[in-house]
């Protein structure tokens, strides 16, 4: 059992690097391919050509293509994805200071996106009132269906032009500075309620979907039927029988839905003015910062295949029998 | 027993109501492709010269228009989807078809129109003013071809138009004198245009009001629509072409083909993909046709799949085997065997991906990365939007409302279709 497990580990490394190589050398062509030189930059009517080829020279650039794709390759393999153009820092260093926001923003969406949908599925399962199930699962799929710009400057127009509740953008107040490190904390989350808002509400409505069907459906089952016969109370069948059996299926998703928050919620960034990952990787293709784009998407990749992972553990936590399937 | 609405009921309402609506607007336009086809016959070359895309457009959508209804009325028998009950997601779907196919019978304004901006900037729903016409100055006899340009200009209407001037308020005295924001100008009462001795000053209502540049919102969300709905399908059927070729391909020859798609299949599905979509549309450079071509391609994985292990299933089966032995090409096996079994559930996953698709289209545009400044679309309405947030409210409510209800018909049509497929998923 225990080689099995050190197997799959190693499998699943395997496929991820390969994953994450191809990726990279596919960001590589298209990046090749694009039209469009750096050195144009440094090419003007007073310098002629020689400082642009000064550059080129630099910066190995005119050496044969397969030449600078090894040169590339290696230097990510040793850990070196080279400098950014606009913030003239190791691109690590620039990725480490917008991730650990965004570490924090989709861990906090994260979290509220599984407790409010699973809150919300027992709610109802537990009143049985059925307009209410039926209306809920149609406003599920309405929430669900609001693209987050939509939500975002309706939540802009109605919370923060008219009734002026919330800031409209950005991370902190002007005078962040000088509060007491409590109030900094709350000035911080109550700058980030919108932004929460507009994010988990779709990933709410879609876990909540999910929930609710397999809930349904082993509702109607004969395990519980037996259990319910046996004198069991509803709230521990509920709790104890129903709940894990139907968290299954929700963590795959779950798991694609981390992986996506993680790489950069883009659209909410972008509204709210957030320094998250999204909004690097848009503003870093938008001025063909080269290296810091593939170090962007090179995490935005690795974090996609992490949070996978993690929803492998997590169902094989739930269920010993699945080793199998993930094996393979 | 309960009487249902069924489809049909509401097509025949929506049609009734816009040819009574439009009745004059598509005796317009009939009367026009007369004019135009007794110019084609006496000028063969010149009529090819005048053919723009809006008057193509304008034409065909009347020929479709009157003939769709007594077509599917004449056809009921076979086309079983309109007796079907009608809901509001099936409504508003329908709805966005009739939008789609007769933009120009909805809204015969041009969406790119604007003109006296002072008086028409960012006004809100249903706000009205004067628009008064001028008589263009003719001295000499018009030869057809020139009575045709004329005629199709007063009917099609171009982006500019020198002859239209709004205003506040008008005066009708021996001089014309017009309002713009209260200054007063003055127009020759004989250069205005004149119908039955009337001089015609028309009230112009904007429905759902202007935007920044005084164009009318109401026509800018119908050609808006059309646009997100053009990518939405284009892309769609590209991804369609390219999942269920490559599905077949892998699922019937596997080797390694199978084993290089299902890598990429991997990549793609493992990765937030509207990231090298906006790559390769910024540095590519992003159009409508780059754009459908972009999501196209990045939506095909999940239909490979379906379509791949469909495949691997039915090969075992014995009518696949006799269409072999009895010597069926790879197309026609295609087309004839496999095609028919899979559409059901290629079909959802079909309706899935054009909500994506539409949403993607709407995300870019708002990006500022969509089908460009040319084309007005939802997502590039809202972002223009967001700058008159405090002013102008219906810039951004209308086109989003649109988007809304389009992703949440798509999205519950395609659950429902999902549910008569498979009816064992409640």
């Amino acid at each position: 059992m225990k080689i099995d497990i050190i197997k799959t580990l190693f499998t699943r490394f395997l496929s991820s690097v390969l994953t994450l190589f191809l990726l990279v050398s596919f960001l590589f062509i298209i990046i090749r391919l694009s039209p469009g030189d750096p050195t144009d930059n440094y090419i003007s009517a007073k310098l002629g050509t020689e400082l642009s080829e000064k550059i080129a020279e630099k910066f190995s650039l005119n050496q044969p293509i397969t030449n600078q794709y090894f040169a590339f390759i290696s230097n990510i393999i040793r850990g070196d994805m080279g400098v950014s153009y606009n913030y003239r820092l190791p691109v690590f260093e620039v990725i480490w200071q917008y991730f650990s926001f965004t570490l924090v923003f989709a861990s906090i969406s994260f979290i509220l996106q599984i407790t409010l949908s699973i809150w919300i599925a027992l709610w109802v399962i537990k009143k049985r009132k059925r307009w209410l199930d039926n209306f809920l699962t149609n406003s599920s799929i309405f929430v669900y269906s609001i693209p987050a710009f939509a939500l975002g400057v309706a939540l802009i127009y109605i919370f923060s032009f008219n009734l002026n509740i919330f800031p409209i953008s950005g991370l902190k107040s002007l005078d962040y500075d000088y509060l007491p490190f409590f109030s900094q904390f709350l000035d911080k989350l109550h700058h980030l309620v919108l932004p929460l808002i507009t994010l988990s509400a779709g990933g709410v409505a879609l876990f909540y979907k999910y929930i609710k069907e397999s809930m349904d459906e082993l509702n109607s089952q004969t395990f519980i039927l037996n259990l319910r016969a046996s004198g069991l109370e509803d709230n521990v069948i509920l709790r104890k029988h129903i709940l894990p059996n139907a968290l299954r299926p929700l963590i795959s998703v779950a798991g694609i839905e981390l992986g996506i928050l993680l790489g950069g919620a883009l659209i909410t960034e972008v509204i709210f003015s957030l320094p998250g990952m999204g909004r690097l990787t848009v503003d870093s293709i938008f001025s063909r910062d080269y290296p810091l784009v593939i170090g962007c998407v090179f995490t935005a990749g690795a974090v996609m295949i992490l949070a996978n992972f993690l929803a492998d553990i997590a169902k094989l936590r739930l269920d010993k029998r699945l080793i199998k399937g993930i094996l393979n | 027993m309960k009487s249902a609405i069924k489809i049909i009921h509401w097509l025949l309402f929506l049609w009734l109501l816009l040819i009574i609506l439009r009745f004059e607007l598509i005796i317009d336009y009939l009367s026009l492709i007369f004019n135009y086809i007794s110019l084609f016959l006496g000028d063969t070359s010149s009529a090819i010269e005048v053919l723009n895309f809006s008057f193509v457009d304008a034409s065909l959508s009347t020929l479709i228009f009157l003939l769709i209804i007594p077509l599917m009325l004449i056809f009921r028998k076979r086309l079983h989807f309109i007796k079907g009950k009608l809901n509001f997601s099936f409504a508003f779907l329908i709805a966005l078809c009739f939008v789609f196919l007769f933009a120009p019978i909805i809204s015969n304004e041009n969406p790119e129109f604007s003109k006296n901006l002072s008086v028409t900037k960012l006004l809100p729903p249903l706000s009205s003013v004067q628009q008064i016409e001028l008589n263009p100055k003719m001295d000499r006899e018009l030869t057809k071809l020139e009575i045709f340009r004329k005629n199709s200009e007063k009917i099609i209407k171009p982006p500019f138009n020198d002859n239209v001037i709004m205003a506040d308020s008008v005066l009708l005295n021996d001089k014309i004198i017009f309002y713009h924001n209260n200054q007063p100008n003055e127009v020759e009462r004989n250069s205005l245009n004149f119908k039955d001795e009337i001089p015609v000053i028309e009230k112009r209502i904007f429905l759902l009001g202007t935007d920044e540049f005084g164009r009318d919102l109401f026509t800018r969300l119908i050609y808006g629509t059309r646009i997100s709905i053009t990518v939405g399908l284009g892309a769609v059927l590209l991804s369609f072409i390219i999942g269920i070729i490559l599905g077949f391909i892998a699922g019937y020859q596997g080797g390694l083909l199978d084993i290089v798609l299902n890598r990429f299949t991997e990549i793609f599905l493992a990765f937030p993909v509207i990231y090298l979509v906006i790559l390769i549309l910024a540095f590519f450079g992003s159009s409508i046709f780059s754009v459908i071509i972009v999501l196209g391609i990045s939506g095909w994985m999940s239909l490979f799949k379906i379509v791949k292990s469909e495949v691997l299933s039915i090969k075992q089966k014995d009518f696949f085997s006799t269409a072999e032995l009895v010597g069926l090409s790879k197309l026609q096996i295609l087309s004839k065997e496999i095609i028919p079994l899979i559409i059901a559930p290629v079909l959802v996953n079909l309706v899935f991906l054009f909500s994506n698709v539409v949403l993607a289209e709407a995300a870019l545009s708002y990006l500022g990365l969509g089908t460009g400044n040319s084309f007005p679309s939802w997502g590039s309405m809202i972002s223009s939007g967001q700058e008159y947030i405090t002013k102008a409210w219906w810039l951004i409510a209308f086109p989003g409302l649109g988007l809304i209800l389009t992703l949440f018909s798509t999205n519950s049509s395609g659950m429902l279709l999902g549910k008569m497929i498979n009816p064992r998923i409640k």
